[in-house]
């Protein structure tokens, strides 16, 4: 005959063995991924950008930045230039290294919103003598 | 009094605390990380056009088939040769789709002033973007 009792009751618990396994598998995803972006001294604001509606997502290989200000300095690796006359090939040499190293580089243009369009061609037209094509003007998003 | 042996504690590091440890050094991760993507317009210039006489090609567009759109220093547009003006971007849309309506192939050659704002040119440049079209031209000039 079967007995009949009270039956056990079981403790509940949530196991926790393995919360720190997850813990350090998120730290090293996040010390992986984590980029510390140093301020410049010379620096274009991201509020200082233009907007745009229609952007799209430019991954980080690949690319190079050029920050233009609006007083017409130039910014690539670190080191200001302007461009003055035909003879200040800066910025066509340091490309035409940049994509030997790189065939699919991008170049992405930080630069200010007021800053005149003559400075852009300028620098433009030693993209293309670089034969660096591809480029980028960085925006902000602009709602619809 | 009683001499006797000391008895050994078993010797160990005491791992409970190591998860707080790896939390708050995840939130100072967490907190830290920017994933910088850039963001922005992206365009493919033309090649540099070969200044030797006899090599350079040129090529005459009508109206059909190119929209000149040029951009004067105060930030007026000039429409192929009509007068320029103001045009705020709900009416440069409309144009736009016109332009395509006539001709779905049509090339928009985007030129500006040197004394204009950059941001002029970028907001030009990103109506077509919105109007997916892919034939822009940038002028250098």
């Amino acid at each position: 005959m079967a007995k009949f009792g009270s039956k056990k009751k079981r403790e509940a618990y949530i196991p926790t063995g393995s919360m720190s396994d997850i813990a350090f598998l998120l730290l090293l995803f996040f010390m992986v991924s984590t980029v510390f972006v140093q301020e410049k001294k010379f620096w274009v604001e991201r509020e200082r950008w233009p907007m745009a509606e229609s952007i799209e997502r430019i991954p980080r290989n690949h690319t190079s930045t050029i920050y233009v200000m609006r007083d017409e300095t130039i910014l690539i690796d670190d080191v200001p230039t302007r461009i003055e006359s035909a003879e200040d090939v800066f910025v066509s040499t340091t490309l035409i290294r940049k994509k030997a190293d790189d065939p699919d580089l991008v170049v992405c243009f930080r630069t200010d919103r007021d800053t005149k369009y003559g400075v852009m061609s300028d620098v433009m037209r030693q993209l293309q003598d670089a034969n660096t094509l591809v480029v980028a003007f960085e925006t902000q998003q602009r709602q619809r | 009094m009683k001499i006797g042996r000391k008895r050994k504690g078993k010797a160990e590091i005491p791992t409970s605390s190591m998860s707080d440890i790896a939390f708050l050094l995840i939130i100072f991760f967490m907190a830290t990380t920017k994933f910088d993507v850039k963001e922005g317009i992206k365009i493919v210039l033309p090649q540099a056009s070969e200044k030797q006489e006899g090599e350079t090609q040129s090529l005459t567009l009508t109206e059909k088939e190119m929209t000149r759109l040029q951009i004067i220093a105060d930030g007026q547009i000039v429409v192929n040769k009509e007068a320029p003006r103001n045009i705020e971007s709900g009416e440069l849309d409309a144009l736009i789709q016109q332009k395509v309506k006539v001709n779905p192939d049509m090339i928009f050659k985007v030129i500006t002033d040197r004394e204009a704002k950059y941001s002029e040119m970028v907001r030009v440049v990103d109506r077509l973007k919105a109007a997916k079209i892919e034939k822009i031209s940038l002028s250098t000039n």
